[in-house]
């Protein structure tokens, strides 16, 4: 178990290296590949709490280490309305959000239907990336969603989605080594059949 | 609940909690130690996303490029016209200063470098050079391209050799403008979730009765401390006038899309 929670953990930092060689897809409204959150998402589903609020610690706080801009500089008296900066911190609190989610279905990955917990993961990133972009509207005032932003967010919704199955095979693979199993309820009914 | 995960939800919050406090310097520290441990895997990432595109380039037809190398010589030779032309009028004008006793007003230092990376983050508009510290590059210096303002400088890699740029069409990087031919003074910034077709930027706080056309074209005051004056920053596209105060829909002079090779102002004379 403790091999395995680690194991999780060093592949979320894994996700972070591969994330660099992701680039956006500017066709597509510049939507991407969010392999940290979807690591994330898919190792929530298959750990305890604590582990998986660790996991929403360290992603969180590496994504916004990533991320975060600096501050606007320049003279206040001219530039006396400057945009405010998205508080660092807040992805780990959203992390922790996206994790309860996937606990929720947590059941039915013990029972083997892992296929929920692909198309959940999905529905998380959305969640994530529109409870994110509310968080900048509610942040700097002035509340707009176009088109444009809504097909960015459900098409890296989307594409994030499709690589959900390669993670879960992944993960039953470290859990393999580990000698742990993860969906332990589906393991005993194919021992009973 | 559990006493296992109670103590974890408290461990988490409070972690949280002492991240969300963090001031700006501690996160750029923060910041710093994390680029530091990731900065092979940028390089190796930046060279991967320059290959992709470098590809894609060559694959164009071949006819285009032949054409645009056409253009690109028609317009060196006029460019070359016009340095020496250039160069011609400013020695007259160190003569004419010297002559009476101005203090030398012309510098204007540059570093040129090129974009290794676009939008590495979901919601800002940045881009990643590959000159930083060593070049002699820090936070909030304006940069260029030969057709106007891009942006600014945001963050310096502590490894000294990358930095990233705050786009002129994201929404935080503000801009002291003035209308050409008017005495109208705005500022100018992005818009929000520009991310369909060509960026337009936002030209706030004109008078009233601004008496602006689409057509003119906006450039920098030079004040605020971060931009020099005069650099063409757009075209003006619409107005429109409200109560208060007006607002103009700008199209940016710089193409986004195709930036290749920008320069970083350095030190210049306002």
């Amino acid at each position: 178990m403790i091999r395995y929670s680690l194991a999780t953990i060093l592949l979320l930092l894994a996700a972070f290296v591969v994330q660099q060689f992701l680039p956006a897809f500017t066709g597509l409204h510049h939507s991407r590949i969010l392999l940290v959150q979807l690591v994330f998402l898919c190792c929530a589903v298959t750990v305890g709490t604590p582990t998986m609020l660790l996991l929403a610690f360290i992603g969180g706080f590496f994504w916004d280490a990533q991320c975060a801009l600096g501050p606007h500089g320049g003279d206040p008296e001219v530039y006396t309305q400057q945009v405010e900066n998205l508080q660092f911190g807040y992805s780990i609190l959203l992390f922790g959000g996206m994790g309860l989610l996937m606990h929720g279905i947590q059941p039915l990955f013990k029972q083997g239907k892992w296929h929920f917990s692909a198309v959940l993961s999905g529905i998380a990133v959305l969640l994530y990336l529109a409870a994110e972009y509310t968080i900048i509207n509610f942040v700097r005032g002035e509340f707009t969603l176009g088109r444009a932003t809504m097909i960015q967010m459900a098409s890296t919704a989307f594409l994030t989605m499709l690589f959900s199955p390669l993670v879960f095979w992944l993960l039953f693979r470290i859990a393999k080594t580990c000698s742990h199993s993860i969906n332990p309820e589906a393991g005993r009914r194919r021992r009973a059949r | 609940m559990k006493p296992l995960n109670l103590i974890a939800t408290l461990l988490f919050l409070g972690g949280a909690v002492w991240a969300l406090t963090r001031s700006d310097r501690s996160v750029r520290e923060i910041q710093n130690a994390y680029y530091r441990a990731m900065a092979p895997f940028l390089k190796s990432g930046s060279k991967l996303e320059t290959h992709a595109r470098a590809f894609l380039e060559e694959t164009r037809h071949s006819k285009e490029l032949e054409a645009e190398l056409e253009t690109t010589r028609e317009q060196l030779g006029r460019l070359r016209l016009i340095e020496s032309r250039f160069r011609a009028l400013e020695y007259e004008n160190v003569q004419l200063r010297h002559a009476l006793s101005f203090k030398e007003a012309t510098r204007f230092d540059v570093v040129a470098a090129r974009v290794i990376r676009r939008n590495p983050t979901t919601w800002w508009q940045t881009v990643e050079i590959d000159a930083g510290s060593k070049r002699g590059i820090g936070t909030q210096l304006a940069v260029l391209s030969n057709e106007g303002l891009v942006g600014k400088i945001d963050r310096v890699d502590s490894g000294g050799e990358r930095s990233s740029v705050l786009l002129l069409t994201d929404e935080k990087c503000l801009v002291s403008a003035r209308v050409e031919g008017s005495p109208e003074v705005g500022i100018l910034s992005g818009r929000r979730g520009g991310f369909d077709g060509e960026p337009v930027l936002r030209l706030r706080f004109l008078s009233a009765n601004a008496a602006v056309r689409p057509g003119q074209r906006v450039f920098t005051t030079g004040r605020g401390g971060i931009f020099q004056p005069n650099i063409l920053l757009g075209t003006i596209d619409s107005v429109e006038k409200g109560a208060l105060d007006s607002e103009a829909l700008v199209r940016p002079s710089v193409n986004f899309a195709d930036l290749g090779a920008v320069f970083v102002v350095l030190s210049a004379d306002s």
